[in-house]
């Protein structure tokens, strides 16, 4: 029998189904023989209690959930997300950085620093990737930070913005698709598979911005793990490949036939009835992996 | 379909080698200017390269998403044994990871409390209490609180409006902050072995440190980073020293 902590912070109980998703963690973690403990910001002097950290909470480096994942790991616990994918998946530039170092196919990405950042570089990213060209923070979560822009005072506008709290940037070649492949893994296995839809005349598949009132948000249709296509499924563990073996959400657009990856999130959004629909054990297993 | 590549062709660097001890070279990469025979690299100019080399990342400012970040990550993505490492700048700058660290390496610090509630503290340390930034953002360092709306205060600016959780320590002696430069400073013994102990475990070359002196006990509290205009030009001499001596001595072989 384990102990197992999840912290939480009170948005993730705003939304009913992402509510529903943390009380199926605790059934299945329950019916496993184990103890399920949410955790808040203010109990964090009870990490050394538990065996296990499973952190829900929006995770970044610069926030509280990363204390409680490098602190669990400096204790010795098993944690999801551990403090190495916070670091990796918490910024675009680490991430994009590793899929070219190990040839993770992905949208052409270039980096720009705030002191390479003028008149001729701007030229000639136009000319290399064409316009418009999405820009995007490193820190960006639910597509907070990634905005697409045609020309150069727009551009310039936009990373003006990004650049206040990052002294760099990405910029990436514009390629919508009507839909983002979503693969679940875990462990270095497939956990679940979904589309998540991109609303009419949008590009981005929209965010559940936790607490907030939700935008505009695409369906989400969700497979059989077993009948997604299987190049698409290996994608996504290569990607995975290169930041770890704990639970990732993989962002694949499928253009001309080829899989390209978006990103790799830490911390994917688990909502009952979305994620799960088809793929009920996911809890069950997210369980087993945090005991084991 | 390596834009990256494409680009950084455009821009021819010329790759500077040190062979100064005749067997490895050491690249330094500054945002400071240095008076040194060694070759220095701003920081812009290494962004764009793929040069692998034992990297020594010189910044005044380390934090998360800042450009000193992202040169010991570039290391780091090359293959490049660098210092500091990515990861002890993130840890350093985290007032509760710095302070489990460091206790753990055996430094010796004061318990402390990561939260965002005055009556969490109150019920566990007397006041006065020193109070922490969290979220890396800020030169602001700490607050003293004496008293329940002292606090109050201290927890929602630092917390930027209870956005962030803070760190609060007890205030049991006096608190005294030093610069530190790889290591080294110019203070009594007992301060000076800390700041050693510190760069021993997070290698962060540049910074300042808060403690606490109570009685004759130094008690690690607090990292921040500098403000360029705190570097004197005693400080620049020290860096430069100490360069020199990493590239002369092989002492690169870290980790
Ligand atoms: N280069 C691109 N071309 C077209 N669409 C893009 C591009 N980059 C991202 N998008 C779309 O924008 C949305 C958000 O992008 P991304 O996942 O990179 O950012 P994010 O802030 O991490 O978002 P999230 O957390 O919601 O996944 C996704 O729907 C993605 O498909």
């Amino acid at each position: 029998m384990a102990n197992i902590a999840c912290f939480v912070e009170k948005y993730n109980f705003a939304d009913s189904n992402e509510a529903m998703a943390l009380q199926n963690f605790k059934i299945a973690a329950e019916k496993q023989g184990h103890e399920f403990d949410f955790l808040f910001r203010k109990n964090l002097r009870e990490i050394p209690k538990y065996d296990a950290v499973f952190i829900r909470a929006t995770t970044d480096p610069l926030y509280t959930a990363y204390i409680v994942s490098k602190t669990a790991w400096e204790l010795g616990l098993k944690v999801v997300d551990d403090p190495k994918s916070i670091q990796i998946c918490g910024n675009k530039i680490h991430l994009y950085s590793l899929f070219s170092k190990y040839d993770i196919p992905h949208i052409p990405t270039i980096f720009l620093n705030k002191d390479a950042f003028n008149h001729k570089r701007i030229l000639e990213i136009f000319k290399v990737f064409g316009r418009p060209v999405v820009v995007k923070a490193p820190y960006t979560s639910f597509s907070r930070y990634v905005e697409k822009v045609a020309c150069e005072t727009s551009f310039r506008e936009v990373a003006k913005r990004f650049f206040r709290k990052s002294d760099a940037l990405t910029v990436q070649k514009f390629m919508p698709t009507a839909f983002d492949w979503r693969v679940g893994v875990l462990n270095d296995e497939v956990l679940y598979v979904c589309k998540y839809m991109v609303p009419k005349g949008r590009w981005k598949h929209g965010a559940k911005r936790r607490g907030k009132p939700s935008f505009i948000w695409g369906r989400t249709i969700t497979l059989k793990r077993e009948n997604a296509p299987t190049e698409l499924k290996e994608t996504a563990l290569k990607a995975c490949g290169v930041i770890g073996h704990g639970l990732y959400g993989v962002d694949i657009k499928e253009v001309d036939g080829n899989y390209v990856v978006v990103e790799v999130n830490d911390n994917p959004s688990i909502y009952a009835r979305y994620e799960d629909l088809r793929n009920e054990d996911l809890y069950g297993k997210i369980i087993e992996y945090l005991v084991n | 379909m390596n834009i990256n590549v494409q680009l950084v062709l455009n821009t021819t660097i010329a790759i500077p080698s040190i062979q100064s001890s005749g067997v490895t070279c050491v690249l330094v990469v500054s945002n400071i200017d240095l008076p040194t025979n060694l070759a220095i690299m701003k920081p812009s100019t290494f962004l764009e390269t793929s040069i692998k080399d034992f990297t020594v990342n010189i910044n005044n400012d380390y934090r998360y998403l800042k450009t000193g970040y992202y040169v010991s990550l570039h290391a780091e993505i090359l293959g490049s044994p660098v210092i500091p490492s990515s990861e002890n700048i993130l840890d350093a700058n985290r007032i509760p990871l710095l302070l489990l660290k460091a206790s753990k390496a055996g430094i010796p610090t004061l318990p402390f409390l990561v939260t965002d509630s005055v009556k969490q503290v109150m019920s566990s340390f007397e006041f006065p209490v020193v109070v922490f930034a969290v979220n890396p953002f800020s030169y602001e360092g700490f607050e003293i609180a004496k008293n329940r709306s002292a606090l109050y205060r201290a927890i929602k600016s630092l917390g930027r409006n209870y956005k962030f959780a803070v760190c609060v320590q007890p205030l049991l002696g006096e608190m005294f902050t030093f610069k530190s430069i790889f290591g080294r400073c110019k203070q009594a013994k007992s301060i000076e072995q800390i700041s050693r102990k510190v760069y021993d475990v997070f290698e962060v070359p540049i910074c300042k440190l808060h403690i606490q002196r109570i009685g004759k006990k130094v008690h690690l509290c607090g990292l921040q980073p500098l403000r360029k205009e705190e570097l004197l030009a005693v400080d620049v001499e020290i860096i430069s020293e100490e360069i020199s001596q990493l590239s002369k001595n092989g002492d690169y072989l870290i980790g």
